[in-house]
């Protein structure tokens, strides 16, 4: 964008705020004092976010501004900023952070090293989020550790660094009730439970592991389908709730930009496949996501390949490849961030409210966190 | 018989008063519709003052004649107080805006960056209603002159320059109202223009820059749009969250020595109800009870030191456009408050 000075800079912010009068329903800017990675809803209207600086840093618990949640009398909130509930200190960055549901406890890793902590969140009587156990890991790799929630209703954490490592952990006793049988050293990219008992371990490159905990064989895994990419694309991967529309469907995205759409049943074929309209020149991939929306079928969010959160309607994909353009882009954090000779700010993450159709949350690299509600201008009359 | 009473010069009585007022008022005002009998407060508005916007658009194009409507239904003012604005000529809005950009906006050449800075995509309705908007300014500013106070039920399009349109704002009605009061050199008047709307008077502050017979004094919130701000004679830039009392302070800080000192022959007032809490994109805390506070301790502070003022409604931003047509509505009933009180 080259140097600008802070007049110009200034036009164009105010332009963008005209412009999202008519794109948005609603939009909260927030300013962290430090940057997050994570964004963790903890219940319907409060998320969890963490900084990942070398030395201490803060959890804090958010609660949304009330004035987007209130659907009528919006008037009557006048609350239009996020506001800190709960808050804590870890003693090294936070790289993942899970909320185990119907509990007040949440699960983060430090990026460097297998271990979890545990904390407790806190509750009326208290502000303060408080560390109360720890669970180790398996690796002695260095990398961080991925973490899941469990579905059942004992609470229980999946993590672990790499396939071989991959461990559930009960958190009442402490004790780990499975191990997954891998001899492959395979980074994973992320965790995730799609039922009860079956779990998907998505590897980065591009291999998944779908693994039934009461089975005792060990799974094999499926490696992506084919693509124009060559080596050395990495690969992350989102599997679609279980409510939303067409679930039993995992989406995976390439660092080539590179998104492929297969069944649940079948991970080494593609339903459908399409090129994403992103930047492939990032640096950092650690935070390239894919999710599905829990409330707009067929919709999934990219953020992580540049200053933007992008929305595709996957509906149109074709077995194909082809250039597929988002139906949404969220610019905001691009166009508040600091400006002149600074970096380019990256989106360090996204999630989507769980019941509002097509509200999201977005952070970024500057500190930035943002709710917004954007508006389908496909659908809109002209 | 009575039109050489006007240039006589025994006494004028109250009846030769009138009679040349009348015929003076036909020559000067922009007027459709003029009430020089009636004697209450003298409403501005037309019903012209909206036009069709698409569908989902954000601009809240229907509070203007619900302004009217909510007096009326609430007996503020009878029908008979209406006055009804002349659309502003293209001669009229020259005086503050170029002649290339009125012959574009005029005939539809604005481009599409042009038109997505000011939110509203070009219509030959949104002309048509923005030159009434700026007519009803100038008109309102014209019976305040003659009767001491007028309310429009529309105006306060203080982000539009001479050359672009900008946040809502096509033309600057309070500019062309203020350039054209201010009449010739050497007898030139002199007008105030007290914004107190939540987002700064960037175009009109711009517009009057070097213009030392206009006086543009702003209070607004720093963080609200335009972050670009411009230079006012005046501007005083509050924090977030500010409410009526500490509010009300800061404009009875200001006020009072710009009156006594500036001594304005006009003064305009943007009496945006955007500073009140529940507006979606103000970020004051301000109540109804505070706007009306606000609105009474201007009217008052100007009137009773024998200065005429012309009130617009300014902005305000809201999903609820009954809600915040009665927020508007809020100067009117105070207007007619020190009408009475000060036996207009």
């Amino acid at each position: 964008m080259g140097e600008m000075d802070a007049a110009e800079f200034d036009d164009v912010v105010d332009d963008w705020f005209i412009e999202s009068l008519k794109t948005y329903k609603d939009l909260h800017v927030y300013q962290l004092e430090h940057p997050t990675r994570v964004i963790e809803w903890t219940s319907g209207k409060t998320v969890c976010v963490a900084g990942y600086r070398s030395a201490k840093n803060e959890l804090l618990e958010l609660l949304l501004p009330l004035k987007l949640l209130a659907e009528e009398n919006k008037g009557l909130c006048a609350e239009r900023d996020f506001k800190v509930v709960h808050g804590g200190f870890a003693e090294g960055p936070v790289h993942c952070l899970r909320h185990i549901p119907g509990t007040r406890c949440a699960v983060t890793n430090d990026g460097r090293s297998s271990g979890l902590q545990v904390w407790d969140l806190g509750g009326d009587d208290s502000d303060v989020i408080r560390r109360t156990a720890s669970v180790a890991g398996r690796s002695a790799s260095g990398r961080g550790s991925r973490i899941a929630a469990g579905l059942s209703s004992d609470p229980r954490v999946l993590h672990g660094a790499e396939s071989s490592d991959v461990l559930l952990t009960d958190l009442t006793s402490g004790q780990s009730v499975y191990k997954l049988k891998s001899d492959a050293a395979d980074p994973l990219s992320s965790l995730q439970f799609v039922s009860d008992s079956v779990f998907l371990a998505c590897c980065c490159s591009g291999n998944i592991y779908t693994v039934d905990t009461r089975a005792s064989d060990a799974p094999r895994p499926s490696p992506p389908p084919a693509t124009g990419g060559g080596d050395g694309v990495l690969w992350c991967a989102d599997a679609s709730p279980s409510s939303a529309g067409g679930a039993g469907r995992v989406a995976r995205l390439s660092s080539s930009g590179e998104a492929v759409l297969s069944d649940l049943r079948d991970l080494g074929g593609a339903v459908s496949r399409a090129r994403l309209d992103v930047l492939i020149d990032h640096h950092n991939w650690d935070d390239v996501k894919v999710s599905w929306a829990p409330a707009l079928d067929d919709c999934i969010a990219a953020s992580g390949f540049s200053g933007t959160v992008q929305i595709y309607d996957t509906s149109a994909w074709a077995a194909e490849p082809a250039a597929a353009r988002p139906l949404f882009e969220h610019r905001g954090h691009v166009v508040s961030s600091q400006r002149a000779d600074s970096l380019p700010v990256l989106v360090t993450s996204h999630v989507w409210h769980p019941e509002r159709p097509r509200t999201l949350l977005s952070a970024a690299a500057d500190g930035s966190v943002h709710v917004w509600d954007w508006v389908d201008q496909s659908a809109a009359a002209c | 018989m009575y039109i050489k009473q006007i240039f006589s010069k025994r006494p004028r009585t109250k009846l030769d008063q009138l009679v040349g007022a009348a015929i003076t008022f036909c020559r000067c005002f922009h007027a459709e519709q003029i009430r020089p009998e009636d004697n209450g407060l003298p409403i501005v508005h037309h019903s012209k003052y909206v036009c069709e916007l698409p569908a989902n658009h954000r601009f809240p194009m229907g509070k203007f004649p619900r302004v009217l409507h909510f007096l009326l239904k609430d007996q503020v003012i009878t029908d008979k107080q209406v006055w009804v604005p002349e659309i502003a000529s293209q001669h009229l809005l020259s005086g503050v805006h170029t002649d290339e950009y009125l012959d574009n906006f005029i005939n539809g050449k604005i481009n599409e960056q042009e038109q997505r800075r000011t939110g509203f995509p070009w219509s030959e309705g949104i002309v048509r209603r923005c030159r009434y908007e700026t007519g009803g300014t100038v008109l309102a500013a014209e019976i305040a002159l003659q009767r001491g106070l007028a309310c429009s039920t529309a105006g306060g399009t203080h982000h539009a320059f001479p050359s672009y349109g900008s946040g809502f704002c096509l033309l600057n009605d309070l500019a062309v109202a203020a350039k054209y009061l201010t009449g010739k050199s050497p007898l030139k008047r002199k007008v105030l223009i007290v914004d107190l709307d939540v987002h700064q008077g960037d175009g009109t502050a711009f517009i009057f820059k070097e213009e030392s017979c206009v006086f543009t004094f702003s209070v607004h919130c720093g963080k609200n749009f335009p972050l670009r701000k411009q230079q006012s004679d005046l501007d005083v830039s509050v924090e977030d969250g500010m409410e009526d009392k500490e509010y009300l302070s800061t404009v009875e800080a200001h006020l009072p020595w710009l009156l006594d000192t500036f001594r304005p022959d006009l003064v305009l007032y943007d009496a945006g109800v955007d500073p009140h809490w529940e507006d979606e994109l103000g970020r004051l805390r301000l109540t109804d009870q505070g706007l009306y506070q606000r609105d009474l301790y201007v009217m008052k502070s100007v009137v009773t030191r024998g200065v005429p003022v012309a009130t617009v409604i300014g902005g305000g931003y809201s999903r609820d456009i009954d809600k915040l047509a009665i927020r508007h509505s809020i100067v009117h009933r105070a207007a007619t408050q020190v009408w009475r009180e000060c036996g207009m």
